[in-house]
């Protein structure tokens, strides 16, 4: 996946998260909304986080099929 | 919100190197540090990362997004105090997610333990019991009225200890290195995770952690009843201590002994519910 993809999901997914965390503040939402959007936001945060993290390079490969 | 997100998944994974320590040290071993768990999450996640050329990617991507997102709509479920029918529905969603991870990979250890989790959901099975007879002694499936009834008849533990029991053979089930623990025994290096490495090993561990933390709060929740949050973390710990003794003294069973087991318990425990109904006014 390309490094500007992976910047832009990180974004929104942050974004998604603080967007509903202000909206639950200021009582514009109920709490089952912002908990939904958090559910659907924050794998995607955490994988992203990780993929702008990893370590660049590597190689598709075919794993260990058997004899 | 998100906050309680990340705690979970990070005192889950302590729990989890607390798991790894005390078999260690049954079995006179060192074992790794108790936070040993969190680094690997941390050292997955800048490792190099692809998909590899015979998975599916949509579903090798996807399952890992989806079992954070179960675990997280579990977390949230336990802490506003709905119905535990619905925690369950995710703890079965798990089943799915396995399987996912199994079968997108191509590879053939990673199938193996996806059938495996298929054939061991008789471990779900004790589930639909502990539903049952918590019922019949509350009348609600509500975290929230299940809770309520223990303050005013105390701890369902020591109301329906075999109902307990029986739950805790359904966390024993879902510990790694345990007596049912065959999705991921050694002879399928790493079962359904074989092919999951890098950043999506990353995201299974806070699958795992979170997971851990869920099944142990809920449990404390459901027999034991609203306690501190401190105490709650502190009877969780112990818990846990005496999953990881029965999981250091006890041999991985075979799959089908694993199954037979399970499907003894559930027998046993239907009997059991069965004379509660019959009893009960």
């Amino acid at each position: 996946m390309k490094r500007t993809t992976v910047t832009y999901g990180l974004a929104a997914s942050a974004l998604a998260i603080a967007a509903a965390w202000a909206a639950l503040a200021a009582a514009l939402i109920p709490l089952f909304a912002a908990e939904t959007v958090i559910v659907i936001a924050f794998p995607v945060l955490v994988l992203f986080l990780a993929l702008r993290w990893r370590a660049p390079g590597g190689e598709e490969d075919i794993p260990f099929i058997g004899y | 919100m998100i906050e309680y997100l990340v705690f979970a998944a990070a005192f889950g994974l302590l729990l989890l190197g607390l798991h790894r320590k005390v078999i260690a040290r049954v079995q006179l071993r060192p074992g790794p540090p108790v936070w040993q768990e969190i680094l690997h999450a941390l050292k997955f996640s800048f490792k190099s990362t692809w998909v590899p050329k015979t998975a599916s990617a949509t579903l090798y991507v996807g399952v890992v997004l989806i079992g954070i997102g179960i675990w997280s709509a579990a977390l949230f479920v336990v802490l506003a105090g709905e119905s535990i029918l619905i925690l369950f529905a995710i703890y079965m969603l798990h089943k799915v997610v396995e399987h996912g991870f199994g079968l997108s990979s191509g590879s053939p250890y990673g199938k193996f333990g996806g059938v495996r989790s298929v054939i061991s959901a008789a471990s779900e099975i004790p589930l639909f019991v502990t539903i049952a007879a918590i019922y019949l002694f509350t009348g609600s499936l509500l975290l929230r009225d299940i809770i309520a009834y223990q303050e005013v008849h105390g701890p369902l533990l020591l109301i329906v200890p075999p109902v307990a029991i029986a739950m805790y053979l359904v966390i024993l089930s879902k510990m790694p290195y345990g007596p049912f623990s065959i999705v991921e025994s050694k002879e399928l290096v790493s079962g359904y995770k074989t092919e999951h490495f890098g950043v999506w090993r990353a995201g299974i561990a806070v699958i795992d952690g979170t997971k851990t933390f869920v099944l142990l709060y809920a449990f404390v929740l459901i027999f034991i009843g609203a306690v501190p949050f401190s105490l709650a973390l502190a009877i969780m710990t112990l818990v846990l201590v005496s999953l990881s003794f029965v999981c250091a003294i006890t041999p991985m069973l075979s799959p089908f002994d694993s199954v037979t087991i399970q499907g003894l318990i559930t027998g046993l425990m239907l009997v059991y519910v069965g004379y509660l109904w019959w009893v009960m006014p």
